[in-house]
């Protein structure tokens, strides 16, 4: 199996890390994920059709849409996290991050999901201390200097804005942390291993409004740094914290535009009827 | 007609609030009417009922604010709902002004309606029906969400600033022509004045109303870019 990041004379179209260079760099154009054609479907059910679109690089993309819409699967499609289901397959068309086909055979899955971060609906911490949560991906990919984990765990939770809150217990177990911390160290988490896109699965839906708000002003400044695309149901949300909007209905990618341009005056009658409230 | 929304008490807190701001700009025109026809037939009733008038719209202006931010709270418009809220809270303000500039021409009147007819009155009639007219085409352009109609009463507002100037020019010679008329060529003026803000208000109306209708910012717009 090949890494994406250590195959650079075998793969000319290698995984560019955004840390090291942009995509936009390797391309010519700014574009960090290039959905192109994709048809998905789980056994003989089709449930993405012909979905084309450029996600741009550090900056946070939204999808939307009613449920079973596919919103979920296409993110789940960028960090391959579908192979794990039996039957589920890309049909059609092609995903590429940074120019390298994502599944191309050389690809290791291990890598690409390192370079491609998820955060879940549900916070899912391991049963472990706050240090090991963050420590856990590290040693996984091979870091074993204490030195150098101690200052990653410190990077990754005050770049997830946890550090403060946390420094003093980092032995003490993740799951005593409040909902919203719990969410902040999975995205820590996420962040130790120093991807290029953090995927966000309706991050924010079982949090109270302080901890949302917590989780979107670091979306913001994460975004310096990173490619961020959000699954959300909160059509408010979407508007706050993305800079481009898809609008997904029955599997097929109806509209995709900057979010000022979607929320304002969208192109198409079926993204205006949905974000109106006017389906069903 | 877009479909209705999911929310039944969405469309009635819109429909409301449109409403409203159609009935308040009817109150404005129909006020608009009596202080013109009040100076144009010296009848000071129609001139009295004009100023009181405008205590009603003034208090439509207050609920359609109340009602625009209460939609804004409560259902989170966006896209066509949230540009139809954003531009009935920027017409109520701007057909208030229209009743303000009534109330002016009403008051104007009345102490017109104390002297002998002045001929030169008959000026004011051409100002007044373009002014109205532009009036009912911007809140036409508004209510029927007519973007060719908006875009039309803007390009109609030099005409009217026009007619103001050579009404001015022509009242400010017959001033140093007969300087003992010369208060009531004052408020001649000053009622041509009021109906070109008139014409000015229904521009902004007739912007919001383009935007409403079709996301657009026509505002502030040069020869170059308007083309």
């Amino acid at each position: 199996m090949v890494s994406l990041v250590e195959m650079p004379q075998a793969m000319p179209q290698q995984l560019s890390r955004q840390n090291d260079r942009r995509a936009d760099e390797v391309n010519g154009a700014e574009i960090m994920i290039d959905v192109r054609d994709l048809d998905f479907a789980y056994g003989a059910n089709k449930v993405l059709h012909d979905v084309t679109l450029d996600i741009p690089p550090q900056a946070v993309t939204a999808f939307i849409g009613p449920s079973g819409c596919g919103k979920t699967t296409l993110l789940r499609c960028i960090n391959r996290m579908n192979d794990l289901i039996e039957g589920a397959r890309i049909t059609r068309g092609a995903i590429h991050l940074g120019g390298v086909d994502i599944n191309a055979p050389e690809v290791d899955v291990v890598d690409l999901r390192r370079r491609v971060g998820m955060v879940f609906q549900k916070s899912n911490p391991f049963p472990k201390s706050i240090y090991e949560n963050i420590s856990y991906g590290l040693r996984i990919a091979g870091i074993n200097k204490r030195s150098q984990i101690d200052e990653a765990v410190e990077k990754s939770l005050r770049g997830a804005a946890l550090w403060d809150e946390v420094k003093d217990r980092l032995d003490e177990g993740a799951l005593g942390l409040s909902g919203g911390q719990q969410q902040r160290l999975c995205i820590a988490r996420a962040l130790a291993v120093e991807p290029d896109v953090v995927l966000m699965d309706e991050p924010c839906s079982a949090l109270d409004p302080i901890a949302t708000a917590k989780i979107e002003e670091l979306i913001q400044e994460l975004k310096m740094q990173y490619t961020i695309v959000i699954v959300t149901h909160n059509m408010q949300q979407a508007g706050r914290v993305s800079d481009h909007t898809g609008f997904f209905y029955l599997g097929k990618l109806i509209e995709f535009g900057p979010t000022t341009k979607i929320f304002t005056n969208p192109s198409e009658r079926r993204t205006e009827d949905y974000i109106t409230g006017r389906f069903g | 007609m877009p479909p209705k929304h999911i929310l039944g008490t969405f469309d009635e807190a819109l429909s409301s609030l449109r409403n409203n701001v159609l009935m308040m700009a009817g109150l404005a025109e129909r006020t608009l009417d009596r202080a013109v026809k009040g100076l144009l037939q010296r009848d000071d009733n129609l001139c009295t009922t004009a100023i009181a008038d405008d205590e009603e719209i003034d208090q439509l202006e207050k609920q359609i604010d109340k009602e625009g931010v209460d939609v804004l709270l409560r259902f989170q418009p966006v896209a066509s709902d949230l540009r139809r809220v954003v531009a009935a809270m920027k017409l109520s303000p701007n057909i208030e002004r229209i009743a303000d500039q009534a109330t002016n021409i009403a008051r104007r009147a009345r102490k017109l309606n104390r002297h002998p007819p002045l001929p030169e009155v008959e000026i004011i009639v051409p100002i007044q029906a373009h002014a109205m007219a532009m009036f009912k085409d911007s809140t036409d352009a508004f209510a029927r969400e007519n973007v060719d109609l908006g875009r039309a009463v803007v390009a109609r507002d030099k005409d009217l600033d026009h007619m103001n100037k050579m009404a001015n020019r022509r009242l400010t010679d017959r001033m140093a022509q007969d300087p003992k008329q010369l208060r009531g060529y004052l408020n001649l003026i000053f009622i041509s004045r009021s109906l070109e803000r008139v014409g000015d208000h229904a521009t902004n109306i007739a912007e919001d109303a383009v935007y409403a209708a079709a996301a657009e910012d026509i505002r502030h717009q040069t020869v170059a870019t308007a083309t």
